[in-house]
C-alpha cells in the first residue's frame, strides 16, 4: 500500500468529493455510545481501552479506526461502522478505514452503501484484491450483473490464478443463464482450487441444467468431499481484525476448524487458550476430552472430563466423550456407566445407544444390545455404523431377513467404507443360503476394494469369493 | 432453546359455518410445578394455560368477533406448544387438528358438533421428540390424508447447554450445538389409525433439524413431493417415487443451499407459482445476515436461487424470517409475499431492552414480468411498523371480503390479526374457491385450481401447510385484477381427474363439487 506522493494527492481529491471525505461532511462523527454490560471482562477491558484511547485522541484517525476494528471483531458492526466513518473523515487517504467500512456494510447486507464505500476505497488502493472481490460480490447480490461481471472479468485478467474471481464470474453468467460460459468459469475455479466446495456445487447445478447428468453427479461427489473448502482469502487486513478477537468462543471455533483439518495438537492448544480466557467454558473442556483422548493423553482428557461435569453435571456430551475415552482404554464397565448417564440426560443420543449396544453385545446381552442398536438407528437413521452393528447382530442370531435389511442400509453413500459394508452384506446373504445375492454383492465389494486400492480387504474378499464360487454351479 | 422457537397458529373453519376460526398454540413452563406468573416474562393477567380456540361469529352476527370456545371444544392442551396442522383425516367433512410440542404431540379428532376428541394414542401418531411443523399430504393418492411431522433437535431441558455471543454474553445456542432428530411419516390406514412408515418410505435416509414444511408437486408428475427447511443445514426435497417411497433430491435439485452453495438457517417455507409459468416456486426464510431464498422451478423440479434477481436477497438480509406465504394481497392476480420476522439471538441495536429480539415484519409486492419485488413494508400502515418477535403466520380471508388477511403469532407477545384493507384502495376482483371431493381427501388438499382469464392463467394449490408451525385457510384465493371475467375454472383433483367449469362469477365464495363440471383430459 505504499503510494507515490502524486498518486495520494489525486486520490485524496477523489475522496474529498465523496460522502466519506471531510469536505462534504465537515463535522466529524461522534464515537458510538457503547453499553458493555454482560460482556466478558477481558472483552470489556479491551474495548474500554480502545475507546479511551480514541476519546483522548479525538483527531487521531488510527485511534478511531482501531476502536472500529475491536468492535468489528466482536460483531458490533453498526458501532464499528461509526468508528470507521469517523476515521475516514479524519484521514480520507487511508485505504484501511474505507475498506473496513465497506466490509461491515456488506456484512450487514447494506450493499448500496458498501458498493459506494468500496469504490472509494479502491480509488485509494486499486490493487487490493479482496476489496475488488467484495465489491464484485456486492454488485452480484444487488443483481447488477453487468457491473459485477465486468469487475470479475477484470480481476480474472489481472489475476488469472484467482479461483474466487472465476467462481464469481460463473455466478454472474449463471444468473444470466449463460450456462456454457458459467460451466467454463466454474470449471476453471475448481481447477485452480480443487477443494472449492461451492464451485463444485455450482458446477454440478450448471451441468444439470445443461443436461449433463453424469458430470453433474461427478461434481456433486467432489462437493461432498469438500463441502466447506474455500480458497485462502489472502485478506491481510481482515486477518488483523480477527487477530484482535480475545473471546473464548472464538478460540473454540478456531480449535474446531483445526480439528476438522486433522491438526489435533493445534486444536487442543486453541481450546486451552479459550480456557485461559474463560475457565468456565464447558464446551472447551468437552472438546478437550475428545482431543486429548485422540492424542493418547488419557489423564489430561480425564481432568477435562472432571472439570466439565463440575461446571455442568448435566452435560450429555461430557459423559459421551468420556465414555468414548474409556472405551478406547478398554475400561468397559466405566464406559457403560458413562453411556447410560448420557442417555439418562439425552434419551435421543444415537451414538451413546450405539456404543452401549456394543458393550452389551460384548457381555452377551444380545436382546438388550439389539434394543440399544434399534434406538440408535431410530434417532439417527443415517447412522451407518449402528445399522451395521444391528444387522451383524441379527445375522449372528440367524435372523437373516431382518439383519440383511439393516445391512442394506449401509451400502450408501459411496465412499472408502462402502466396499467393507457391501462385503458384509454379501457375507450375510451367503450365511442365509442366498448364494446368488452373496456372489453379486461380494463381487461388487471386490470391484470397489480394487478400485480404491484396499489390498488387505481385497485379499479377504477374494478368499471368500473363491470359496463361494467353488461351492456351487458357476454364476 | 424451545422458548425462542415457538409458536404457530391455525386458520380453519372448525364448525363449517362458513368463516375462519383461530386456533392458537401456547407455551407453558417447563416444570409443571412452577407458577407461570412468576416467570421472567409472566403472561398477561387473566391468562389461562393451554392452547386456545377462538370461534368467529361473522357468519352468525355479520360482525368479525371472536369468542373463546376452548373449554367447550376440548382443545386446550397444556404443553410446550410449537405448531399445528389442519386436515380432514377421516373425510367426514370436518377439519381435524394435529398439534406439535416440545414433548408429546396431540391429535384432535373434530367430532362435528363443536367438540374434539384426543385420539393420539388410538391413531398412533405421537412423537415424544421436539416436533415443529407438520403437514397433511396424501402421498400415495389413496384418498386419505397422511401426516408428515418435522422434528428438530435432540435438545432436552436437563441437557441444556450454555452458549455465548461473540462478546461473551449468554445467548441462545445455534442448532449446531445439538444433533438433529429424524422426521416421521405416518400412513393413514383409513380406519382411524396410522402406520409409521418413516423407514419404509425412505424418509429416514436423511436427517436434518426440520422447521418449515410444504408439500407440492414440484416436478410436475402428478404426485406430491415434500420440501423441508432445515435450520443450519441443507434443506430436504423428498421426491415422491410413486410407489410409497421418497428419494431425497435437494442437492441436485438446486433447492438445498443458497446461490453460493452454503447451508442456511431455513425456518419458514412457501410454494407457489409467483411467475405464472405453471409450476411451484419455493420461498424460504432464513437467519439474519443470510437473506431469504427464492428458488425458481423449471417445471421439472430443478431450481435456481433467484433471490438477488428478484430483489428479495438484500431486503431480507437484516432479519430472521419465520412465517411466510405466497398470497395476492392486492388482488392483482400476482402472488406477493409476507414474512414474519423476529431474531433468535440478542440484537445489538436493542441492547438494554428486556427482550432484544424484535424485528418488523415485511410485505413484498410482486411487480410481475420478471421485475424485482417491491418492498411495501413502510407503506402498508401501522401494523408493519411494529417490531415484535414474530414466528408463525396463518393466511386466509377471515372476514370473507375477498382480501387475504394474516394472523401472526408472536413469541412472548400478543397474537396480531392483520386485517387487509386493500379492497378499499383498488377495484380489483377476486374469487374464493372451496373444493369438495366426491370420494376421499374431501377438502381436496393437493388439488390444483386454475382460473383462466383473457390472456392469463392463474394456478393455485389447495393446501393448509407452508409458512412456519402454522396452518392456512384451505380455501383457494384468486385475485383477478380489474377484469372480473373468468373464462374457465379448472380443477385437477388429487385423484388425477380434471374438470372444468365456466360461468363462474367473480367476487364471491364458491364451492366446487367433484363431478359437477365437465370432464377434461388435462388442464395443460
Amino acid at each position: 500500500m505504499q503510494k507515490a506522493l502524486c498518486s495520494i494527492f489525486f486520490q485524496a481529491l477523489a475522496f474529498a468529493s465523496s460522502s466519506f471525505g471531510a469536505q462534504s461532511s465537515p463535522a466529524v462523527p461522534e464515537l458510538p455510545r457503547l453499553s458493555l454490560d454482560n460482556f466478558s471482562p477481558g472483552i470489556q477491558e479491551q474495548i474500554r481501552e480502545a475507546y479511551s484511547h480514541a476519546r483522548s485522541h479525538p483527531r487521531d484517525a488510527n485511534a478511531s479506526g482501531r476502536l472500529g476494528m475491536v468492535l468489528q471483531t466482536y460483531g458490533l458492526f453498526q458501532e464499528a461502522a461509526a468508528c470507521y466513518r469517523r476515521a475516514g473523515q479524519l484521514e480520507p487517504t487511508i485505504f484501511q478505514w474505507a475498506y473496513y467500512l465497506g466490509v461491515v456494510e456488506a456484512d450487514q447486507g447494506k450493499c448500496d452503501a458498501a458498493t459506494s464505500t468500496l469504490r472509494l476505497a479502491l480509488r485509494v488502493d486499486p490493487d487490493y484484491l479482496p476489496a475488488k472481490l467484495r465489491l464484485a460480490n456486492c454488485l452480484l447480490a444487488s443483481a447488477e450483473w453487468d457491473a459485477s461481471g465486468m469487475l470479475y472479468a477484470e480481476i480474472v485478467e489481472q489475476h488469472p490464478n484467482n479461483a474466487d474471481a472465476y467462481y464469481g464470474l460463473g455466478r454472474v453468467r449463471a444468473a444470466r443463464r449463460e450456462l456454457a460460459g458459467a460451466a467454463m468459469a466454474y470449471g476453471k475455479a475448481t481447477e485452480l482450487f480443487p477443494e472449492f466446495g461451492a464451485a463444485h456445487y455450482a458446477l454440478a447445478l450448471t451441468y444439470r441444467a445443461l443436461g449433463e447428468a453424469g458430470q453433474a453427479d461427478e461434481q456433486l461427489r467432489f462437493y461432498e468431499k469438500n463441502k466447506t473448502g474455500v480458497p485462502p482469502a489472502g485478506d491481510t487486513l481482515l486477518t488483523e481484525v480477527r487477530a484482535l478477537n480475545r473471546s473464548a468462543t472464538y478460540q473454540v471455533q478456531y480449535g474446531a476448524e483445526l480439528e476438522k483439518q486433522g491438526k489435533l495438537a493445534e486444536s487442543a492448544a486453541a481450546h486451552e487458550k479459550a480456557l485461559e480466557v474463560d475457565p468456565q467454558l464447558v464446551q472447551a473442556h468437552i472438546n478437550l476430552i475428545e482431543l486429548y483422548g485422540r492424542l493418547g493423553q488419557f489423564e489430561i482428557a480425564e481432568e477435562h472430563y472432571r472439570a466439565a461435569i463440575r461446571l455442568n453435571p448435566d452435560s450429555a456430551e461430557s459423559y459421551y466423550n468420556y465414555g468414548v475415552l474409556l472405551l478406547s482404554a478398554e475400561k468397559f464397565q466405566s464406559a457403560e456407566e458413562a453411556f447410560r448417564k448420557t442417555i439418562e440426560i439425552n434419551p435421543y443420543y444415537s451414538g451413546a445407544h450405539n456404543n452401549l449396544g456394543y458393550l452389551l453385545e460384548r457381555q452377551g446381552s444380545l436382546a438388550e444390545a439389539t434394543v440399544e442398536y434399534r434406538k440408535a438407528v431410530e434417532n439417527k437413521p443415517s447412522d451407518r455404523q449402528a445399522h451395521f452393528n444391528l444387522g451383524r447382530l441379527l445375522v449372528n442370531q440367524k435372523k437373516y431377513p431382518e439383519g440383511i435389511q439393516e445391512l442394506e442400509k449401509t451400502i450408501e453413500p459411496e465412499d472408502e467404507n462402502t466396499p467393507r459394508y457391501v462385503y458384509a452384506l454379501g457375507a450375510a446373504f451367503a450365511r442365509s443360503g442366498d448364494r446368488q445375492n452373496a456372489l453379486h454383492y461380494i463381487r461388487q465389494a471386490r470391484e470397489g476394494a480394487a478400485a480404491r486400492g484396499q489390498s488387505a480387504l481385497l485379499t479377504s474378499i477374494e478368499r471368500d469369493l473363491r470359496a463361494l464360487e467353488a461351492s456351487g454351479p458357476p454364476q | 432453546m424451545p422458548e425462542i422457537m415457538g409458536a404457530g397458529v391455525a386458520l380453519f373453519d372448525y364448525d363449517n359455518d362458513g368463516d375462519l376460526d383461530v386456533y392458537v398454540i401456547q407455551g407453558t413452563v417447563f416444570d409443571p410445578s412452577q407458577d407461570a406468573r412468576r416467570a421472567k416474562f409472566p403472561p398477561a393477567p387473566g391468562w389461562t394455560p393451554g392452547n386456545r380456540l377462538f370461534r368467529n361469529l361473522l357468519s352468525e352476527t355479520g360482525k368479525l368477533q371472536f369468542v373463546d370456545v376452548t373449554e367447550k371444544a376440548g382443545v386446550g392442551h397444556v404443553g410446550y406448544g410449537m405448531g399445528v396442522a389442519v386436515g380432514d383425516y377421516d373425510n367426514d367433512g370436518f377439519q381435524d387438528l394435529y398439534v406439535t410440542n416440545f414433548g408429546r404431540n396431540i391429535f384432535y379428532h373434530n367430532n362435528g358438533d363443536g367438540t374434539f376428541t384426543d385420539v393420539t394414542a388410538k391413531a398412533g401418531v405421537d412423537d415424544p421428540r421436539w416436533s415443529t411443523s407438520a403437514a397433511w399430504v396424501d402421498y400415495d393418492r389413496d384418498g386419505r390424508l397422511d401426516l408428515f411431522v418435522a422434528n428438530y433437535l435432540d435438545f432436552t431441558v436437563k441437557g441444556n447447554k450454555h452458549c455465548y455471543a461473540s462478546t461473551g454474553e449468554r445467548d441462545y445456542c445455534t442448532p449446531k450445538m445439538y444433533q438433529p432428530v429424524p422426521a416421521r411419516l405416518f400412513h393413514n390406514r383409513g380406519d382411524g389409525t396410522f402406520e409409521d412408515v418413516t423407514e419404509a418410505a425412505g424418509i429416514g435416509a436423511a436427517v436434518g433439524p426440520g422447521l418449515g414444511i410444504v408439500c407440492a408437486d414440484f416436478n410436475g408428475n402428478g404426485w406430491p413431493d415434500i420440501y423441508v427447511a432445515n435450520d443450519g443445514a441443507a434443506a430436504h426435497l423428498w421426491i415422491n417415487q410413486r410407489n410409497g417411497t421418497f428419494k431425497e433430491m435437494s442437492l441436485l435439485s438446486g433447492a438445498a443451499y443458497s446461490a453460493d452453495g452454503l447451508p442456511q438457517a431455513g425456518m419458514g417455507v412457501a410454494a407457489g407459482d409467483f411467475d405464472g409459468d405453471g409450476n411451484e416456486d419455493i420461498f424460504k426464510t432464513n437467519l439474519t445476515n443470510e437473506g431469504a431464498n427464492l428458488y425458481v422451478n423449471d417445471g421439472h423440479g430443478n431450481f435456481y436461487d433467484a433471490s438477488a434477481e428478484f430483489g428479495l436477497l438484500l431486503p431480507t438480509f437484516p432479519y430472521t424470517g419465520f412465517g411466510t406465504e405466497w398470497f395476492d394481497y392486492d388482488n392483482d392476480g400476482r402472488l406477493d409475499l409476507f414474512i414474519a420476522n423476529g431474531a433468535v439471538n440478542r440484537m445489538e441495536s436493542l441492547r438494554g431492552s428486556p427482550y432484544p429480539f424484535g424485528q418488523p415484519n415485511q410485505l413484498f409486492h410482486n411487480e410481475g414480468d420478471g421485475k424485482k419485488f417491491r418492498e411495501m413494508t413502510g407503506a402498508t400502515g401501522s401494523a408493519f411498523a411494529m417490531a415484535e418477535v414474530s414466528r408463525g403466520a396463518a393466511f386466509g380471508d377471515i372476514d370473507n371480503d375477498g382480501a387475504m388477511d394474516i394472523v401472526v403469532a408472536n413469541n412472548n407477545g400478543p397474537l396480531r390479526l392483520l386485517l387487509n384493507q386493500s379492497r378499499s384502495l383498488n377495484r380489483n376482483h377476486w374469487l374464493l374457491v372451496r373444493l369438495e371431493a366426491s370420494h376421499g381427501n374431501r377438502l381436496g388438499i393437493g388439488a390444483l385450481v386454475e382460473v383462466r382469464q383473457k390472456g392469463r392463467r392463474l394456478l393455485r394449490r389447495v393446501h393448509t401447510d407452508s409458512s412456519y408451525l402454522s396452518a392456512n385457510d384451505v380455501r383457494v384465493h384468486f385475485g383477478l385484477g380489474e377484469d372480473p371475467k373468468i373464462e374457465d375454472l379448472i380443477v385437477c383433483w388429487p385423484d388425477g381427474q380434471h374438470e372444468a367449469w365456466d360461468k363462474i362469477q367473480a367476487d364471491r365464495i364458491v364451492t366446487i363439487r367433484q363431478g359437477t363440471g365437465r370432464s377434461i383430459r388435462s388442464h395443460g
